[in-house]
């Protein structure tokens, strides 16, 4: 059964018990959708939410008291339903802390909330008003300040989160507002309040943050009013918008302080003279009763949520990027100075001293340089979240979805693309990977599915693992598709991980469904697309019947490209690392040249062609003699290539920079790296030297 | 009507004129002297090594680390069917352009010069193999000879067709 309404939920989950994982996840999403799919008031919403919640974190086994959670979920949609009956402003949840403590904490800070010409005005002119109003409400007054708390499974960076994007976006609002006062037929200015209140509204209901939430939604409603043209934005009204932007900042500067003390929530003085206010706003009548009252603290409290939420300034990426170019400078200018003959050979020791003091600097700003566009993955993680969800439902699936790691950070740049490719691999395991409940029955699994995304730290990288419980991938059976498709000649030589990577070649196994890979590979070429394009690496583990796991392997950012140097004649490239899978000097009998393709090598049975560096960018005085020079083996699975060097010269960071405006784009490399002695060295752009040199047929891919 | 169109169009031919007024970069070119607008310049560097960047244009001499910023390198001896040289004195004039920064090869920077438009006489048909209408003017200053660039025009306008040229004719 899947509950339709709030009183349907409430009697499953009366019968179920905190073992039922499966039930307790229908419940869960029923409860999902109602909550953000508008099916339930927004006064029961964040209570429904809270409840989902809640569940979530009893399914994934997070709860460490699963009892008490579950009675905390039937309390959280008591409350959703009582809510909807008292409507509105009834629905604040009674405090759970004691009382003594918020009241103390109202004793110490007399007045300070509330100045005493501004809650005057309001008091007076919320009576005329409710009069208007038709339904028995609260009596605007009588509770100046109602405690509240803080949800108890709050996510406090979540709440950092929220209050600095909401801070954000009442400051918009404020100035939209102020635009719209000038010209009242602006719709963009309509719009972009709304939009402002109605994002604050979502995460505050999200939060748990009833009242911000309710109070949201009071002020959406009057902007809708005035954006349907239902009403003027007459001056009355103008100052109405104001001033709920003015109380907007005094929630948020509430639940500022109940994160830095003790979790006690207070409510701004004011608070039901407004929502009164606005829900009754009459325009015929307006100018009478809403005259310009002073409006609640807003300047400090503006001030004060700038100081102790984590203070953030946007600086423009290109500016930010300069820096981090420039602090790459330095680390390379210092290497130089500190590597100077003169130095080795230096008779002050004095200076010695004063150098390598400066290097310990400038390695330490190169490491605050790169930090600075750092961002933790919890974001794009929680997207997924959603994009399990969805998928689930869809396809008729039960999928438990967890994530660890996601404090991890990584380049704000790598994130955007690095989404997609997430998106397209989670939908995959759970379309695909994940087998259906009775399915997982017989093979004696539980009904409901795993998948699971780990972040962590490897060797310089950040790995983001994607590990699901279904029906795992079959070598053989990708394999001979693949064959078929003319992918590859023959699967001998390649590892397992190659083979299950060709899952991601474009075309793959999109021309008719196959059992157990049905359909995979659709979409998923975007996957390896994007991970060329940030150098990531993904290797693939599967045990049939058991589950895959995903590993990929991401620099932490594109600002420094691993690389190693090789030598060709008098010149010097760089090709990235993490194209490279080995090198080695060929042995007579592995050459050989095939009529139409060039000279070839043979290495474990898999034959591939070699490129000549030297041919390729026509370069004087390199090795011509193959058996003389290194072969490098790059690019990947069928399209392997060796490249014929001179010699490695070692493995270095390096940062890439464009070549120049003026020279445009340089087929077959990527871009210049400033190098060790401060000359430049190109970086080779392995698939475009792959592309000049192979017969044309082969670029069709 | 076209009395004002003419007086107009007067007026803008006489201030195009007068904007070659001013000061100019000279430096030698195979024994010919070269100028060029001091505010395209952006610093003078000496010569240093420049990494050759595999198919490009020949007189696209490499590319040079700039402070940290890769930038182009022109050979303008190249560029206008000189011989190569090796001279001791080359040096690198860095020029800006709009938002692009350049580098071009010269043989030897010789002075700055103060150019008054009456010292600067329109470009004849054919001057030095170098096409006129890369030329800003003649300047007839101090008694010799110096060909003005009009350097936005030699460094893009020829790049451009050249690099077109030898990509297609790599393909073919």
């Amino acid at each position: 059964m899947i509950p339709t309404s709030l009183n349907d939920a409430v009697a499953l989950l009366m019968q179920l018990e905190v073992t039922d994982t499966g039930d307790l996840e229908v419940l869960r999403d029923a409860l999902t959708a109602m909550a953000f799919e508008n099916r339930v008031s927004p006064a029961e919403q964040p209570h429904v939410a809270r409840a989902a919640r809640l569940l979530g974190t009893i399914i994934d086994g997070n709860s460490t008291n699963a009892r008490s959670d579950l009675d905390a979920v039937s309390h959280a949609l008591d409350v959703a339903l009582n809510s909807s009956v008292s409507n509105g402003v009834a629905a604040i949840v009674e405090p759970t802390v004691p009382r003594e403590k918020s009241r103390s904490r109202v004793s110490t800070k007399p007045r300070a909330k509330t100045p005493a010409k501004s809650r005057a005005p309001i008091a007076d002119a919320a009576p005329k008003i409710s009069v208007q109003n038709t339904t028995g409400k609260r009596k605007p007054e009588a509770r100046p300040i109602v405690g509240e708390t803080l949800p108890q499974d709050t996510d406090l960076s979540l709440l950092r989160d929220f209050l600095s994007e909401a801070a954000e976006y009442i400051a918009a609002s404020e100035v939209a507002l102020l635009e719209l006062e000038a010209n009242p037929q602006d719709t963009e200015a309509v719009n972009t309040v709304f939009r402002a209140f109605h994002t604050v509204k979502g995460t505050a209901a999200f939060l748990g943050l009833t009242h911000i939430a309710e109070f949201a939604h009071e002020a959406e409603t009057l902007l809708m009013r005035v954006r349907d043209r239902a009403i003027n934005y007459g001056p009355a009204c103008a100052d109405l918008s104001l001033r709920s932007v003015d109380m907007l900042k005094a929630l948020l500067g509430a639940v500022e302080d109940a994160v830095a003390g003790d979790g006690a929530l207070l409510l701004p003085t004011g608070y039901h003279a407004l929502m009164l206010a606005l829900d009754g706003y009459n325009p015929a009548a307006d100018v009478l009763t809403v005259e310009c009252a002073p409006t609640l603290e807003a300047t400090p409290r503006a001030t004060r949520i700038e100081s102790t939420v984590e203070a953030t300034i946007r600086v423009r990426t290109d500016r930010l990027d300069r820096l981090i170019n420039m602090v790459g400078e330095l680390v390379i200018a210092q290497t130089m100075i500190a590597g100077d003959p003169h130095m080795a050979n230096s008779q002050a020791p004095d200076l010695t001293r004063k150098v390598t003091h400066a290097g310990k600097i400038v390695r330490e700003l190169q490491e605050l340089s790169m930090s600075m566009r750092m961002v933790p993955l919890r974001a794009t993680f929680q997207k997924l979240a959603r994009v399990v969800r969805d998928t689930a439902s869809k396809v008729g699936k039960s999928v438990a979805f967890a994530t660890d790691g996601d404090e991890v950070e990584i380049d704000r740049n790598l994130v955007d693309i690095l989404s997609d490719p997430l998106v397209h691999m989670v939908r995959n395991a759970v379309d695909h990977g994940i087998e259906q409940p009775e399915e997982r029955d017989r093979a004696g699994k539980s009904r409901t599915g795993s998948v699971r995304l780990s972040a962590y730290h490897s060797s310089g990288n950040v790995v983001v693992d994607l590990i699901d419980d279904g029906g795992g991938l079959h070598r053989d059976r990708i394999a001979n598709k693949a064959i078929e498709q003319g992918l590859i000649e023959s699967d001998r030589g390649m590892s397992d991980s190659e083979v299950f990577n060709l899952i991601f070649a474009p075309g793959f196994s999109t021309a008719e469904k196959v059992t157990d890979i049905s359909g995979r590979g659709v979409g998923l070429d975007v996957v390896r697309r994007n991970l060329e394009l940030i150098r990531g690496q993904l290797d693939i583990t599967s045990t049939p019947g058991r589950g895959t796991k995903f590993s990929l392997r991401l620099p932490l950012t594109l600002a420094v490209t691993d690389g190693m140097l090789v030598r060709v004649g008098a010149e010097r490239f760089v090709i990235p690392l993490t194209q490279i899978h080995m090198s080695f000097r060929p042995e007579p009998e592995m050459l050989s040249t095939v009529v139409g393709q060039g000279e070839m090598v043979i290495l474990r049975g898999a034959l591939m062609p070699i490129v000549r560096l030297h041919r390729t960018f026509s370069v004087r005085g390199a090795i011509e003699n193959p058996l003389a020079a290194l072969l490098v083996i790059v690019g990947d699975g069928s399209q392997r290539t060796a490249l014929m060097v001179d010699e490695l010269l070692g493995q270095q960071q390096v940062v890439a920079k464009p070549l120049g405006d003026g020279l445009g784009r340089v087929p077959g490399f990527s871009g210049g790296a400033i190098l060790g002695d401060g000359r430049v060295g190109l970086i080779l752009d392995v698939r475009e030297t792959m592309s000049l040199t192979t017969p044309a047929l082969k670029l069709a891919s | 009507m076209s009395d004002a169109a003419t007086a107009m169009a007067e007026v803008r031919a006489e201030s195009a004129a007068k904007a070659r007024a001013g000061k100019y970069l000279t430096f030698f070119l195979s024994g010919e002297e070269y100028g060029l607008e001091i505010l395209k310049v952006s610093e003078i560097i000496g010569m240093q090594s420049i990494t050759r960047v595999p198919r490009t244009p020949e007189f696209v001499r490499g590319v040079i680390n700039l402070r940290g910023k890769v930038i182009p390198i022109t050979d303008l001896r190249i560029k206008f069917g000189m011989e190569a040289s090796t001279a001791e004195e080359s040096c690198i004039i860095v020029v800006q352009l709009r938002d692009v920064q350049t580098g071009i090869v010269v043989d030897k920077v010789s002075e700055v010069v103060a150019l008054a438009e009456a010292e600067i006489a329109d470009s004849p048909d054919f001057a030095n193999g170098v096409q006129t209408d890369l030329l800003l003017g003649i300047g007839k200053a101090g008694g010799r000879v110096k060909l003005l660039l009009d350097i936005e025009k030699v460094l893009a306008a020829h790049e451009v067709v050249q690099l077109a040229d030898s990509t297609t004719a790599q393909a073919a």
